[in-house]
């Protein structure tokens, strides 16, 4: 299954003035959801009897991601790794995940999140699935499989479809998924004991247009809320319930 | 001359999609399925119909790409659903591009290529992507009016495709849902992790009834301790929600949960925690306990709204 190494959302600090963002004391971690997806992937591995393999492409500040999906219950971890700085977007991202899994061989079926809690942009699991030639099923709920057979539930708005498909295949999921639970002390002991590898980018023997992005992030600006933020918070709660109440009526919402 | 090709499996999204295309290029060519009815639409040059034997719109993959190579478009838009995010990005792997998802803005800069905008990191930040040559955006509901049916009469090729079957489509249910809608509700009560117990429920129910407001959740709330069916939770993955009023009950304040309140109009959060995010980008911020401060608030807006005053805060 793939996973990215994200800063956190809630951590960036954005300059009120300039809207610029420094990210450079941001947590960084597993996205969010693919905690959700790893748990997902651990259980179909181990219904199906196979290994799972936690597979993660970015620059060499992704590491610490092998550590972090062998503790949530990958069999082995492999980083592929982009120079530093080198730019990146879902075409370079899709061939280098795509022909890392191509080289493990014997994959029968690849997990990816429905989208990263930084760009959430829908795009790699389908693009992997498209370079792969396999079958893509997305926006998945509900994963099972019997033999060589792939049983899913996606959530198209209202409507829930129930698909099928052989295998190998692409699966994309949310994270009604499953729960994502916390990785116990044992557990996170064990992960420095599993095999992890990282492989670099060029060592992928991937042709030269595969590794040129096709898009560019030109700027990157904060959202700053436009709010009032009167704080509350002095006297009891009688006294504070006044204040909220004749703030309400001065907006005219109650 | 710049042509784009609009495709969407909904036909209220090709509407609003030819809108788009019709800003941003000369020729606007639509890719269908099933109806040709784009084909009376204002400012629509042609309409390829694809058609195969029942088939979900997934499976066009390879006759869309086929079709946006034959017709050398500059840019492909895709209406933002399940269907078409995944649609957008195979076709852009196809076709070897890049891929735009869920654009809030797409211009042309003159000799330069193309810019759009799109929402990251959770609502927190909004990036700028450029490319030159061809690429697939896709673009949500409502991002512009509809195209009007003028009557027209667009020339309409029906071309019979190949279609890939091997995802099988084996049943398709209604979610069962309470029919909840919290898109256009104009006061939302919202519950966070921070209410002690499913039986404190009873407590934003009772200021949502004070209020004529919906319950809501943040994703916490519905997905693990499922408190609330998913269909009300607030945020990225859930709904949106643009009301004249927004109460958050012992909400903290993610990203997550905030991009979904982006557009209330004020927002309130009552919290024991000082440093809730949520105090950040809220209009009013009550430092105390929901369970002691909601009952109190759902008293004085019952008060109020049976036609008395407001008291004032000072006496």
């Amino acid at each position: 299954m793939c996973v990215k190494w994200v800063a956190s959302a809630s951590d960036l600090l954005v300059d009120p003035a300039t809207r610029t963002i420094d990210a450079g004391r941001a947590h960084r971690a597993i996205s969010e959801y693919d905690r959700n997806t790893v748990e997902a992937a651990r259980v179909v591995a181990g219904h199906v009897g196979g290994d799972l393999v936690g597979l993660t492409f970015g620059g060499p500040e992704a590491t610490p991601a092998l550590k972090e999906v062998l503790a949530r219950g990958a069999d082995r971890a492999i980083h592929v790794v982009a120079p530093q700085g080198a730019r990146i977007d879902g075409h370079v991202t899709a061939h280098a995940l795509a022909a890392q899994i191509g080289r493990i061989g014997d994959v029968g079926l690849v997990l990816c999140t429905e989208g990263a809690s930084d760009t959430y942009a829908h795009e790699t699991g389908p693009r992997v699935g498209e370079l792969l030639g396999w079958p893509v099923v997305t926006n998945v709920r509900e994963l099972g499989v019997e033999g060589t057979t792939l049983h899913a539930v996606r959530v198209l708005g209202d409507v829930l479809e129930t698909v099928e498909c052989e295998l190998p295949a692409v699966v994309t999921v949310v994270p009604e998924i499953g729960p994502a639970p916390i990785p116990g002390l044992k557990a996170l002991l064990g992960a420095g004991r599993k095999p992890s590898e990282q492989v670099p980018v060029g060592d992928l023997g991937l042709p030269d247009h595969a590794l040129m992005p096709r898009t560019t992030v030109t700027s990157l600006l904060g959202f700053v809320a436009q709010r009032k933020r009167i704080r509350i918070a002095d006297g009891d709660a009688r006294e504070k319930v006044a204040a909220l109440m004749s703030g309400l009526a001065q907006e005219g919402v109650l | 001359m710049s042509r784009a090709i609009v495709f969407s499996e909904v036909p209220q999204l090709v509407a609003e999609l030819v809108t788009t295309a019709a800003r941003v290029a000369d020729e606007v060519h639509v890719v269908a399925l099933g109806q040709p009815s784009a084909a009376s639409l204002d400012g629509v040059a042609s309409v390829a119909l694809l058609t195969a034997d029942a088939a979900r719109p997934e499976s066009f993959v390879a006759a869309i790409a086929a079709r946006v190579a034959a017709i050398d478009a500059d840019v492909v838009l895709v209406g933002a659903t399940v269907t078409g995010w995944e649609v957008a990005a195979r076709v852009a792997t196809v076709l070897g591009v890049g891929l735009v998802s869920e654009a809030t803005a797409l211009r042309r800069v003159p000799g330069a290529g193309w810019q759009a905008e799109r929402v990251v990191y959770a609502g927190g930040a909004v990036q700028t992507e450029s490319w030159s040559g061809l690429a697939v955006v896709t673009v949500t509901a409502g991002f512009a009016p509809a195209a009007r049916d003028v009557g027209g009469a667009a020339p309409v090729q029906v071309v019979p495709v190949e279609v890939d079957a091997r995802v099988r489509v084996v049943s398709r249910s209604v979610r069962p849902h309470e029919g909840v809608d919290l898109a256009h509700a104009t006061r939302v009560v919202c519950v966070g992790m921070g209410l002690g117990s499913v039986d404190d429920l009873a407590i934003a129910r009772g200021l949502a009834e004070a209020l004529d407001a919906e319950v809501a959740c943040t994703r916490p709330v519905a997905e693990d301790r499922e408190w609330l069916p998913t269909e009300r939770y607030i945020g990225i993955s859930g709904v949106s929600v643009r009301p004249d009023l927004y109460l958050g009950l012992g909400v903290s304040g993610q990203v997550q949960h905030t991009v979904g309140i982006r557009e209330a109009a004020v927002v309130v959060g009552i919290n024991t925690d000082p440093n809730a995010p949520l105090f950040g980008v809220c209009d009013y911020a009550v430092v105390g306990d929901l369970h002691e401060i909601a009952p109190m608030l759902t008293e004085a807006i019952r008060a109020v709204r049976s036609g008395g005053a407001v008291e004032s805060a000072a006496s």
